[in-house]
């Protein structure tokens, strides 16, 4: 059997397990301001939907993003690497679902590219059918981390602050 | 940004993004049966898209996996539609949609 009859059977081997998303961004600041952006509290709210990210950010210990009372989502750091990798699971819980989906895994990688960062984010071990809404949120949160870091501002475009009214 | 612009610009570079959308991280070959093209037309296309930042790539063993990259989509969204037209273009496709899905 040749490399083309296996890809037209339709098993689709060419998956690599189960489905995987991959987000790219270039923005211009340095890996530290970045890596700052990503794990503090209060910089985090500001462009993951209103959100913020609670944790010690030591490797294996808990992870919250919650609003308010609210808690959207939570995991474990499994790996910590600052200013460069962060691995985490990831576990939505936001509606019925999005729970449904189970534990999926997150990994941050920043790279210095001239006066910028490439910020590479890999959403891995979702099952084939996940739900949009789990990983469809990063090319948003993306680029209001941009902004962020870039103009000192916070996107207003409908939806960036989706839960920042949260209880 | 207009690199983002001209990758989109041409049909056969948008239909190989929806089949990333549809099925991400395929390779060069699976790409290629999937498109009426050659493979050199293929990779052609697809570096105009690595280049404009919407296709990223992994290796994974032998293999060079192709992936969608969103983001930059949605940068343009945030600099250009979200500032002209969200409001209008929201409620028009949502229009569309009822309208198409009705007919």
């Amino acid at each position: 059997m040749t490399n083309a009859d296996i890809q037209i059977s339709g098993k689709r081997p060419w998956t690599a397990e189960p489905t995987e998303k991959v987000f790219e961004i270039f923005i211009k600041t340095t890996p530290k301001r970045l890596w700052e952006a990503i794990t503090d509290e209060e910089l985090r709210r500001k462009y993951n939907f209103g959100a913020s990210a609670s944790s010690d950010w030591t490797p294996g210990s808990r992870y919250e993003l919650a609003s308010g009372s609210m808690l959207l989502a939570t995991g474990e750091n499994l790996e910590v690497d600052p200013p460069h990798r962060l691995v985490q699971s990831f576990t939505a819980v936001w509606s019925e679902d999005v729970k449904r989906e189970g534990t999926s895994r997150v990994t941050w990688e920043i790279e210095p590219v001239g006066d910028s960062c490439r910020l590479t984010v890999t959403h891995d071990q979702l099952s084939e059918d996940a739900h949009g809404e789990i990983y469809g949120g990063w090319p948003m949160i993306l680029s209001g981390l941009k902004t962020l870091l870039e103009t000192g501002e916070t996107l207003t475009t409908p939806g960036s602050l989706l839960y920042s009214q949260a209880p | 940004m207009d690199a983002v612009f001209r990758a989109l610009a041409d049909p056969t570079r948008r239909s190989l993004l929806d089949e990333l959308y549809k099925q991400d991280g395929q390779t060069l070959s699976a790409l290629e049966q999937r498109l009426p093209m050659t493979r050199f037309g293929v990779m052609k296309h697809l570096k105009v898209l690595e280049q404009a930042g919407l296709v990223t790539t992994k290796r994974r063993g032998r293999e060079k996996l192709h992936f969608l990259n969103a983001v930059p989509i949605r940068l343009v969204h945030d600099r250009w539609v979200s500032k002209y037209s969200e409001p209008w273009a929201a409620g028009l496709s949502g229009l569309k949609q009822r309208i198409e899905e009705e007919s």
